[in-house]
């Protein structure tokens, strides 16, 4: 207790807790409440994305000669490394749906109106990198799902008026995927 | 918290409380604070164990096979070249490499690095006067790898040997001899 009073103090501990705990919330009756956890829900496996994601990178390799066999590495001889994979893997799928319900609460509940247009546009802007993310992790495990999956998700690129063509060299780092044959 | 589902605190409505009551707001708040810290801890070991646990990993020991021990006779040292496969992690690595066998009475064995501790020239077994001579610089070491003239700051560097049955084994890991 002596050490929390001590941070307490220090640091803005309480304001957090408040932030966290007691935020103020027009319907917090009822299961509408829960929608307001939405956000929460999608920063929580943001966090988990990103420590996940950090100690994966401690032993993946992002190249065409290793990735698959680092990824077979980390689920077979690593201490927790299926758990740690799975988490990420499942992590990525459930990012993109909890942000993609969030938008809806926000958009349906109209919490995108003034003064929080800002915040609607910055919603935006991560909702694009969310996907972002989610399309270019899916090719690490390089694995046939991933090649293929990557193959389409470019040639779609690919097929834009005009600018297509190069959109897709942009997206595959050269005119074809993985190493020169 | 206010309301008619009753609370601890002094809203319209609320009865006082004794200390030992708690109201629904500070139950749903401890519990949420027990699971928040329950998944906390089964989500940082399992990060934990991940981070630390190549210290702890067991690592493979790459013992060479050298051919049978009695191939090696007493007071003539002799260059054996071999090839060691190494295994880390996903990947597979030759190396070829050679060591200097040297045995007295062909039951104990020394092996050699066959880098001079000078510079890391590969030295030669000269027979006429039992002793191996660094060319670049004429450091000199004795059979049991002392030096006995020359810029050689220390004598040459071992590797472990054991036998195995019939068979004579090193790990080519050079250990210095002080």
């Amino acid at each position: 207790m002596k050490a929390y009073e001590w941070a307490r103090e220090r640091t803005g501990l309480d304001q957090i807790w408040t932030a966290l705990m007691e935020r103020k919330i027009p319907e917090a009756r009822g299961w509408v409440g829960l929608l307001y956890t939405l956000g929460s829900a999608t920063m929580m496996i943001f966090t988990v994305q990103a420590v996940t994601g950090f100690l994966l990178a401690t032993n993946y390799v992002p190249s065409p000669d290793h990735a698959y066999d680092s990824v077979r590495y980390i689920d077979s001889q690593v201490l927790f490394g299926r758990v740690v994979r799975g988490l990420h893997h499942w992590g990525a799928t459930f990012m993109v749906v909890f942000a993609v319900l969030h938008m809806m609460r926000v958009y349906f509940m109209g919490s995108y109106k003034y003064p929080r247009e800002a915040t609607w546009m910055a919603g935006v802007g991560l909702l694009l990198l969310v996907l972002g993310f989610s399309f270019t992790g899916y090719l690490l495990p390089w694995d046939q799902k991933a090649y293929w999956a990557t193959v389409v998700g470019t040639t779609i690129a690919g097929t834009t008026p005009f600018v297509g063509a190069m959109i897709a060299d942009i997206l595959r780092g050269s005119d074809g995927m993985g190493p020169r044959p | 918290m206010s309301g008619p589902d009753g609370c601890g605190c002094a809203g319209k409505g609320c009865t006082e409380k004794t200390p030992e009551e708690i109201g629904r707001r500070a139950f749903l708040t401890r519990t949420i604070v027990a699971l928040s810290a329950v998944i906390t801890a089964a989500l940082s070991t399992t990060g934990l164990g991940y981070f630390v646990s190549p210290a702890f990993q067991r690592r493979d020991e790459d013992w060479v096979d050298l051919g049978r021990a009695g191939d090696f006779k007493a007071g003539a040292p002799r260059l054996v070249e071999f090839t060691q496969r190494k295994r880390d992690a996903w990947v597979t690595s030759e190396r070829r490499s050679a060591a200097w066998v040297v045995t007295s009475d062909g039951k104990t064995f020394t092996a050699f690095d066959p880098r001079c501790t000078h510079l890391g020239c590969p030295y030669r077994w000269d027979a006429g006067s039992s002793r191996f001579i660094c060319p670049c610089h004429t450091a000199v070491f004795g059979p049991d790898g002392k030096v006995l003239s020359g810029p050689a700051p220390r004598p040459l560097d071992q590797y472990q040997t054991k036998l195995e049955g019939s068979r004579l084994a090193i790990l080519p890991k050079a250990e210095q001899i002080t």
